[in-house]
């Protein structure tokens, strides 16, 4: 009897804990008062609207992050297609023009045979796909998106720049378990990239944390009255610049040229684990322009929905990064590759001069406001 | 950097037994024991074609490149000494299969020599027509390999969409998309009508209109100029050395087309350039093809607007019909022999010279011997000494400049 | 005569021009895109009347001529006889390279072109077509309901018109003169009748007249194949035009 009445007692110290902090939605608002009075079905559905939790599991987390992986690949192909006098793929789901064929891809990946061959370091080689979806999930919690929020200090771009510069490591680690000859040198590539991008990347942030005055992103978002990129264009070109090298997108898809060394670090991989392995750099590209958004295209401003309450930000921020990752995926149809050692000579000499000549430009515009 | 050497004995890796390795023992050991990579670029890899590259690399610099060439090879020259002359055209247009009319012309003209049969006027110009056709049909196919080869997939997808515009006025010459089988000793199986002369006109402008659109894609791309500039760079006395031909010769600086030299069919009854570059590098070998289809199309405009009337069949075969073989084909050429000695031709194939050479006994209606030498065999050497010295990611720009198609070089 | 091209000089300014005008270029590309796609199989694009695709048989025309089978590089026609013992081709598609030599040889246009360019086969046996088989048009499911044919003004068009093409094609007879067998060189003969043997329509008979034999051709019977005129050993009978037999 007592012990019924102690996991009563720590159900409701838990509900009261979420409570304080559950997201505001009006439109399914009665539904959840309603739920909330059954006894334990409460606590679940205050879990799931608790903020930290619906910011990293639902929207933008992991089925946000799910959705928009289902929509960019498709696109980028139909894209790309329409630039090349062609169509994409349209017979999957003929009547809605074949929208759902990554989804379809994904499945047959499923039904692949994972092959581990003999002289890979088994272990490292099966593990490392899954264990990179932790530096991709991390800067997540940093990142607010409005009206949710992971962890809220006045540091978080910092830290989940740093966070995001975690992922290179696990890539190269990817192509060293493989054991194999073209996996080593995708590997080498991919860390002479990132050598090349990471300062003039930071420095980019830098710039515009100088013209903001301040690291919060919530009050970066409100002092954007009109939008980052026009106050700081430099700024942008060396920050966009530095997107496409980081991602592995061409002109810079050194570390996994297909015709060169054969796709590089995951050129061992093959079923399930291929297809956890190439959503890797989308997965990044979604990070980096979720917080390209909120540099430099203010974030989750837009127009009151009444009826969808603390979820309209939430939406915006959403939107806006689609379209900005649907601007990125065209770079694939322009330009052929770099080489590697033109890349880095781009990096620190054209793009490291870009940042600096941004961060001067950022020094101006403070000083002009304060007089 | 100071280099220390470790005279340990080192055993080459499991690799060395599993696959059928073409070079020795000694070369892979060599290779271990110094601080040397050996990279095999096989068959089935993203930008080798179909052939095997055996790359030795120190750091990103390759020492050397051994070729593997042969996997497509196919015997043509054995398997046309067991089938009638005229049996032997669809066998030799295989090789390089957009640019048939440059190929047939080379077998056909050798025994047009033999056998002393005077070609009328309209089926030389037909014949110039399908070998300048085919001339730029292939130069747009070599740009989007060299595309593809540098990451550039737009300019892989629109040079093979323009060259459906050339394969569609082939099939309304010829019949067929590619490999027509159309230029028989003595003219053409058959001949042209007004509405496809028309068409060709106008195919040529709608050509030129999408090629300008490319230009500003791919040919003046930041991008390919980094990639192409100053790179894989042939002097003159290098490539005379190597045996190198074609446009890859011309653009080191030697003027030397077939064309000009020894002229044939239609080539100097119209006006056209020979196109050379300066500098032997990637990007003018690319600049020279760009342009050599340019006079091509201007070629074509000539030869259509001058078009003779006439007979399309020679005299000097028995046709019934002097305008279409249809009927009496296998009265004209089943059971031709050549008399005995041997015949000799040159042609300027797209990517070069190419030498064709029938040996006959004077008594059989199969050839004793037949010789081909395509150009993509006599510039390969020239190709493997270009790589000397570049990165492991030039080997590619070089293949794509170079345009070595292996079933061509392999026959 | 000669042209000289020369790669252009390097520059930031050079490049970043480079760089905007193939953005741009892609960008017009994007707004209005120049598709040349033909959705097959529910288009089908029109090709032109003398295309090479299939090759149908009209057995009422045939000769037996055998010329067809001689002449393929592929050696792809195999004769097959049927029950009154005439011999009619049949073409195996496993090894036919479509280069119409046969239909350029056939006297009398038994051998015909047609559109049809995409029959499937279910296994290799059943690739090796029989004269009977040739003689129907084979077996094809049609999904397509518009045509596509490509056309060129400034740039291409596609000229989409919604017909259920017909891709049969009619052919006429080749022009050329009838010719019938003459035993002209009779003193050659060695009596080895193969001649009357191989005759298809049995149009040649032997007379025994002491010591040599007399070939005589039944005029209205010969069909001017020339099986006999290859198949004897001394060249005893020509194919002669029918103006000089009539002389004869």
């Amino acid at each position: 009897m007592a012990d019924t009445g102690l996991i009563f007692i720590l159900l409701e110290r838990i509900l009261s804990i979420f409570k304080g902090e559950m997201i505001n939605i009006p439109l399914i608002n009665p539904i959840v008062e309603r739920l909330m009075d059954i006894p334990f079905v409460n606590v679940i559905v205050a879990f799931i609207l608790w903020k930290p939790i619906f910011h990293v599991l639902i929207l933008p987390g992991l089925i946000g992050m799910t959705l928009v992986l289902l929509f960019i690949i498709y696109f980028e192909r139909k894209i790309t297609a329409r630039v090349q006098w062609r169509v994409g793929p349209k017979e999957v789901s003929r009547r809605t023009g074949g929208v759902i064929q990554a989804l379809a891809d994904g499945m047959r990946y499923l039904f692949q045979e994972v092959i581990v061959h003999r002289d890979a370091n088994a272990f490292y080689f099966l593990q490392f796909p899954l264990i990179s979806f932790l530096p991709v999930l991390l800067p997540l919690l940093f990142i607010p998106a409005g009206g949710t929020y992971g962890i809220k200090t006045i540091y978080t771009i910092p830290a989940a720049l740093a966070l995001i510069s975690l992922i290179p490591v696990f890539i190269v680690a990817m192509g060293w378990a493989s054991n194999s000859k073209f996996a080593y040198i995708g590997s080498v590539r991919e860390a002479f990239m990132y050598f090349a991008y990471e300062i003039p990347f930071i420095l980019a942030v830098v710039a515009m944390i100088v013209l903001y005055q301040t690291a919060d992103p919530f009050e970066i978002v409100a002092k954007q009255w009109i939008p980052g990129a026009i106050m700081n264009p430099i700024a942008f070109l060396a920050f966009f610049i530095t997107v496409l090298i980081a991602t592995s997108r061409l002109p810079f898809d050194i570390p996994e040229a297909d015709q060169e060394v054969a796709f590089g670090p995951y050129v061992e991989y093959s079923g399930i684990i291929f297809g956890l392995v190439m959503m890797l750099p989308y997965e990044k590209l979604y990070l980096l322009s979720m917080l390209s958004v909120i540099l430099f295209f203010g974030g989750w401003n837009g127009p009151e929905i009444a009826f969808l309450g603390d979820l309209a930000p939430v939406i915006y921020l959403y939107i806006k990064t689609i379209v900005f990752m649907c601007v990125v995926s065209l770079a694939r149809s322009i330009y052929a590759r770099y080489r590697l050692d033109q890349t880095l000579r781009l990096g620190w000499g054209v793009v490291f001069s870009l940042s600096m000549i941004a961060l001067f430009i950022s020094a101006g515009w403070m000083a002009w406001l304060r007089l | 950097m100071k280099e220390y050497s470790l005279d340990i004995q080192v055993t080459p890796p499991k690799e060395y037994e599993s696959y059928f390795i073409p070079v020795p023992k000694e070369f892979l050991e060599d290779a271990y024991r110094s601080d040397d990579f050996v990279v095999f670029t096989g068959p089935q890899h993203g930008g080798s074609g179909h052939m095997r590259l055996i790359i030795r690399v120190k750091g990103d610099f390759i020492v050397e490149v051994i070729p593997d060439p042969g996997y497509v090879h196919r015997s043509i020259e054995k398997l046309a000494e067991n089938r009638l002359y005229i049996q032997n055209i669809p066998l030799f247009e295989r090789p390089s299969i957009i640019d048939f009319g440059n190929y047939n012309l080379g077998y056909v003209r050798a025994i047009e020599d033999a056998l002393d049969i005077e070609v009328p006027e309209r089926a030389r110009y037909i014949r110039t027509i399908l070998a300048e056709l085919g001339r730029i049909g292939t130069h747009l196919y070599d740009a989007g390999i060299l595309a593809v080869f540098l990451g550039h997939t737009t300019g892989f997808m629109w040079p093979f969409a323009l060259r459906e515009y050339i394969v569609e006025i082939f099939t309304r010459i010829t019949g067929t998309r590619i490999t027509g089988s159309y230029i028989v000793p003595g003219g053409v199986r058959r001949d042209v009508d007004e509405k496809t002369l028309d068409t060709i006109k106008r195919m040529l402008t709608a050509l030129e209109f999408r090629i300008k659109k490319f230009e500003r894609v791919f040919i003046k791309n930041p991008t390919t100029i980094a990639r192409l500039k100053d790179v894989g760079t042939l002097t003159k006395e290098e490539a005379v050395d190597y045996g190198v031909v074609g446009p890859f010769l011309r653009a080191c600086g030697i003027e030397y087309d077939v064309r000009v030299v020894e002229p044939y069919e239609a080539y100097d009854e119209i006006d056209w350039d020979v196109v050379i570059g300066e500098v032997g590098d990637g990007y003018t070998r690319f600049l020279v093809r760009v342009e050599e289809v340019a006079q091509s199309i201007n070629m074509i405009r000539q030869l259509v607007d001058n078009l003779p009337e006439g007979d399309v069949l020679s005299s000097d075969i028995i046709a019934f019909d002097k305008k279409d073989i249809r009927g009496s084909f296998f009265e004209a050429y089943a059971d031709i022999v050549l008399p005995e000695g041997e015949y000799t031709t040159l042609t300027e194939a797209a990517r070069g010279t190419l030498l064709y050479s029938i040996i006959s006994d004077g008594e059989s209606t199969v050839p004793y011997r037949v010789r081909i030498v395509t150009p993509g065999w006599m510039y390969l050497k020239g190709f493997m000494e270009a790589c000397k010295g570049h990165r492991l990611a030039d080997l590619q720009a070089i293949y794509g400049s170079f345009g070595y198609f292996p079933p061509e070089a392999d026959r | 005569m000669v042209k000289v091209v020369k790669p252009p000089k390097k520059g930031l300014v050079r490049s970043a021009a480079g760089h905007l005008r193939a953005i741009t270029e892609v960008a017009k590309v994007v707004v209005n895109p120049g598709t040349i796609t033909v959705h097959y199989p529910r288009e089908r694009r029109k090709y032109p009347e003398n295309f090479r695709g299939m090759i149908m048989f009209d057995m009422e025309e045939c000769i037996s001529c055998f010329r067809c089978a001689h002449i393929c590089p592929a050696n792809a026609i195999q004769m097959y006889p049927n029950e009154e013992g005439r011999y009619y081709p049949g073409i195996d598609y496993a090894k036919c390279i479509f280069c119409h030599f046969c239909v350029d040889s056939c006297p009398t246009a038994a051998l015909k072109r047609s559109k049809i360019h995409d029959v499937a086969y279910k296994d290799v046996d059943s690739m090796s077509v029989t004269p009977k088989q040739m003689n129907s048009v084979p077996e094809i499911v049609r999904e397509d309901s518009v045509t596509v044919e490509y056309d060129f003004e400034r740039d291409i068009q596609l000229i989409k018109r919604k017909e259920f093409e017909n891709l049969l094609v009619e052919v006429e007879k080749p022009e050329r003169p009838e010719f019938k067998a003459v035993p002209q060189y009779g003193d050659n003969c060695i009596g080895c009748r193969m001649c009357m043997f191989s005759c298809p329509v049995n149009a040649i008979k032997s007379k025994f007249e002491e010591t040599k034999v007399i070939l005589e051709t039944d005029f209205n019977k010969c069909t001017g194949c020339g099986v006999c005129v290859r198949i004897c050993p001394t060249e005893v009978l020509i194919l002669t035009p029918i103006e000089e037999v009539d002389h004869q």
